[in-house]
């Protein structure tokens, strides 16, 4: 083989990654505007983007007012846009953490949930439910406040036991994981049990959805979100190194107790915002960074901001499909994307179990 | 390497006293060590003795319970990663890899600590990671996945890699694990050729003593987690200290072909029960030693002269501490040599002739074998050689040799119809005089040559030799 071919073809990796970004940044704009259209409501799309211009300083002058109707408006900036920047939020933030989840532990099969935050949240979530889900806080609902608070407080929990002196061993932080995630989701059947009338919207909140979801509620997790993922962001080529083993990484220059703990409280901090938004919505943290990583590599630098983009592109089109699948049958019924996510995600996992089996040797 | 401190710029890495646990578990105590650029050193040992341990706190990775590392003079300890990462590569005892990085990728990982956060990898790095895979021949894996890779292919990979970090320390623990002879020796040959030239630093932990043997400049031998023996390779590799830390006997010589030191262990010595015979071999130019080790292991006590200093039965002989009685190297027999050897053959309860070659310098052999029947002495003839091919004697041995048959000595095809037939007639032989009291403690070490007292002696010949 030549040298100077692999040498130019090495380099040419870089600008076909800034490529594949920009492709997948057009992308979800585009399943943004098409996801507009979609619903019960008919909305054409020159009216869609003559709504979301007006919107936008300076090109709100040259927008036809015909076009941009108030019930029509009110239609997409309140209820249908809502959904979708949730469903950006939430995709992006599961997968990020997935990714990261699966670099530290250096096991493709771990997600998000793998520390506890989803058990967490559904006792934070299931509790304040039955107590009385009215109540709310600086505008945000209970519910979110709890979600949150729960799944940081089991997250805590798990790295606390998992720890052995100054050291959070992996095979220690899984287990825990494991076993305090079987602890909380015995006391969500508990109160499921208790709950009565209640359960049926905590059976919805475990089954994960962005029905009546308020901007408010997304401005709120937005600040976890982001600066979680920034900092997760700027330790993508440890990631690399530390998915070569803790030792290796630690030979070739990475503080690896360090920038592990940063990493997995951020990742497990983004996780938790996304599901106290959302709820457990499940799969996407798992099968995102998965399914990116087949096509791209397992490159940290350029998987981690693909994956990101990926997940939003995915839960985006996974809730456009839950709004309007159920449609022909009963034209208000509108399914969690929780449900249409496992749904895609079962038979994935299997398929993925089937063609690499090798990879998966712990 | 030695203990004595060296001029500050040559010393680059010292290991002052440490001590290391697991938990409350004590794994290494009090080991001291100072390697300067150039040196090539070998940790050896026995399983569990520490070795790897000791790699573990020098790279950081475990830090002494008590004592200090110190690179350039600096605590190990107290440095940065990276700033130690840029000076030191570690090639780990297992390199699996789960996720599919290329090589190319896995060896420019080595790059690392070179770089800023968010740099990308530049021409330089890549030139550098290049010149790392043609070193190790692995440049033409550069965009197979390493997870796809053998074992000995990705073994070399992160061989690469420990270059592609250009360190000035290389730690190595166990490398050649995965790899057949030929990449064994040019691994080696190439980490050897860095040490010296690069002036690189070497620390290798190894379980080949004859690759140690032959690559590095010096080693540390531990047992029990503290340094048995320490310092040149001719001083650390000898058969007493194998003897004593790896618990096996092993020939221990400078090889004529490399020059280094080579290792045979031998297997550990079988338990057989003592017999009451003795046996004298008569035997020269290496036809006796093969014998000499399944005669001692099957409890026989041996004896055998005459046999030049120098020969290679003589030198076996020696190792397996087996008295002989001697004569001056490249001499002819003695009347006075003949009439001693004649004094042990008569202890011996058997004599057996080996296929040796019979020239006029070792002529008196035969004719004392022959001298020995005569007296009533069993007499096994092992006879592999046709006599007539090996008579450098003008027939003269060829007579003897079809009067020995005469007189009724056993001939033999081989080894096991000896051992066979030595079996049969033990019964019938007289029991040694010499016998039971030595036969125990042949293979003991510090029983030396001279304690023999029936050891004939030349002084002026053997006096230097043996030691």
């Amino acid at each position: 083989m030549n040298h100077d071919e692999v040498e130019s073809a090495y380099f040419r990796r870089t600008s076909r990654w800034k490529l594949i970004i920009l492709l997948l940044i057009v992308a979800l704009i585009v399943t943004v505007i098409v996801s507009l259209n979609v619903g019960y409501a008919p909305i054409p799309f020159p009216n869609i983007l003559a709504i979301l211009a007006k919107q936008v300083p300076f090109l709100n002058n040259f927008v036809d007012s015909s076009l941009a109707l108030p019930r029509d408006s009110a239609i997409i900036l309140q209820i249908r846009l809502p959904r979708i920047m949730a469903g950006i939020v939430v995709g992006a933030a599961l997968s990020s953490s997935g990714v990261v989840y699966q670099g530290v532990f250096k096991n493709p099969m771990a997600d998000s949930y793998l520390l506890g935050v989803s058990s967490g949240a559904a006792v934070g979530a299931s509790l304040s439910l039955l107590l009385g889900a009215g109540f709310s806080l600086l505008g945000l609902g209970l519910v979110q406040v709890a979600a949150f608070f729960g799944a940081l407080f089991a997250m805590f929990l798990v790295y606390n036991i998992a720890r052995v002196g100054p050291k959070v061993p992996i095979t220690m932080l899984l287990l825990c994981g494991l076993a305090v995630n079987f602890f909380m989701y015995s006391i969500v059947s508990l109160l499921e049990v208790l709950a009565g009338d209640t359960l049926h919207s905590i059976v919805f909140w475990l089954i994960g959805g962005f029905s009546n979801v308020l901007w408010s509620q997304i401005w709120a997790v937005l600040p976890f979100i982001i600066v979680g993922t920034i900092t997760s962001y700027f330790y993508v080529r440890d990631l690399n190194l530390l998915a070569l083993g803790e030792e290796t990484a630690h030979n070739l220059g990475v503080n690896v107790e360090k920038v592990k703990t940063k990493l997995l409280v951020s990742a497990s901090m983004v996780a938790a915002a996304a599901v106290s938004l959302s709820g457990l919505i499940g799969f996407v943290g798992l099968m995102v960074p998965h399914i990116t990583r087949l096509v791209i590599g397992p490159d940290h630098r350029i998987l981690f901001p693909t994956s990101i983009i990926t997940g939003a592109i995915f839960l985006v089109v996974c809730d456009a499909v839950a709004r309007v699948i159920a449609t022909p049958f009963a034209s208000t019924l509108e399914l969690p994307v929780g449900i249409i996510t496992m749904l895609a995600g079962a038979p994935f996992f299997v398929i993925l179990l089937k063609k690499k089996k090798q990879s998966y040797a712990l | 390497m030695r203990y004595e401190r060296r001029v500050p710029s040559l010393v680059l890495l010292n290991v002052d006293g440490i001590e290391c646990r697991y938990g409350s578990f004590r794994v290494l105590e009090n080991v001291s060590l100072s390697v300067k650029e150039g040196d090539f050193v070998g940790i050896l040992g026995p399983n569990g003795s520490g070795k790897t341990t000791l790699l573990k706190s020098i790279s950081r990775s475990l830090k002494p319970y008590k004592g200090t590392i110190l690179l350039n003079e600096a605590d190990i300890y107290s440095l940065k990663g990276i700033d130690v990462a840029r000076q030191m590569a570690v090639v780990p005892q297992d390199t699996t890899i789960g996720f599919s990085f290329s090589a190319l990728d896995i060896v420019l990982m080595g790059r690392n600590p070179h770089m800023t956060r968010f740099q990308m990898e530049s021409k330089k790095d890549l030139a550098i990671a290049r010149k790392a895979m043609e070193l190790t021949n692995t440049w033409h894996l550069s965009e197979r996945p390493i997870n796809e890779l053998s074992g000995g292919e990705r073994q070399r990979v992160i061989i690469a890699r420990a270059l592609a970090q250009e360190p000035k320390i290389l730690l190595l623990d166990e490398p050649m694990t995965h790899l057949d002879i030929i990449n064994q020796l040019e691994i080696m040959d190439l980490v050897k050729n860095l040490c010296v030239k690069e002036k690189l630093i070497v620390l290798a932990v190894f379980h080949d003593l004859n690759l140690a043997a032959r690559y590095c400049t010096s080693a540390v031998l531990l047992k029990n987690g503290k340094i048995f023996s320490a310092g040149s390779l001719d001083e650390v590799l000898t058969s007493e200290n194998i003897k004593s830390v790896f618990r096996v006997n092993a020939i221990v010589k400078k090889h004529l072909v490399t020059n280094s030191l080579f290792v045979l262990p031998l297997s550990p010595h079988k338990s057989s029960p003592a017999r009451k015979c003795s046996i004298h071999l008569i035997c020269g130019a290496g036809t006796g030693t093969a014998l000499m080790k399944v005669l001692l292991d099957e409890g026989y006590s041996v004896t055998a002269g005459v046999l030049n200093v120098l020969d290679t039965d003589f030198e076996t002989a020696q190792f397996l501490k087996i008295p002989v009685t001697t004569e001056a190297p490249f001499s002819p027999i003695t009347e006075k040599t003949q009439k001693a050897n004649l004094t042990m053959m008569r202890k011996a309860s058997t004599i057996v002739l080996t296929s040796v070659p019979f020239g006029h310098g070792n002529l008196q052999n035969l004719k004392a074998t022959l001298e020995a029947l005569e007296m009533g002495i069993p007499v096994f003839v092992v006879d592999e050689v046709p006599i007539e091919s090996r008579d450098f004697t003008n027939g003269t041995a060829t007579a003897l040799f079809a009067e020995l048959k005469r007189k009724g000595a056993v001939f033999v095809k081989d080894q096991n119809e000896l051992l066979s037939l030595l079996n049969v007639s033990e019964e019938k032989m007289r029991p040694s005089k010499e016998a039971t009291t030595r036969i125990f403690n042949h293979l003991k070490p510090g029983r030396s040559h001279e304690e023999s007292d029936i050891t004939a002696k030349p002084e002026k010949a053997a006096g230097g030799m043996e030691k």
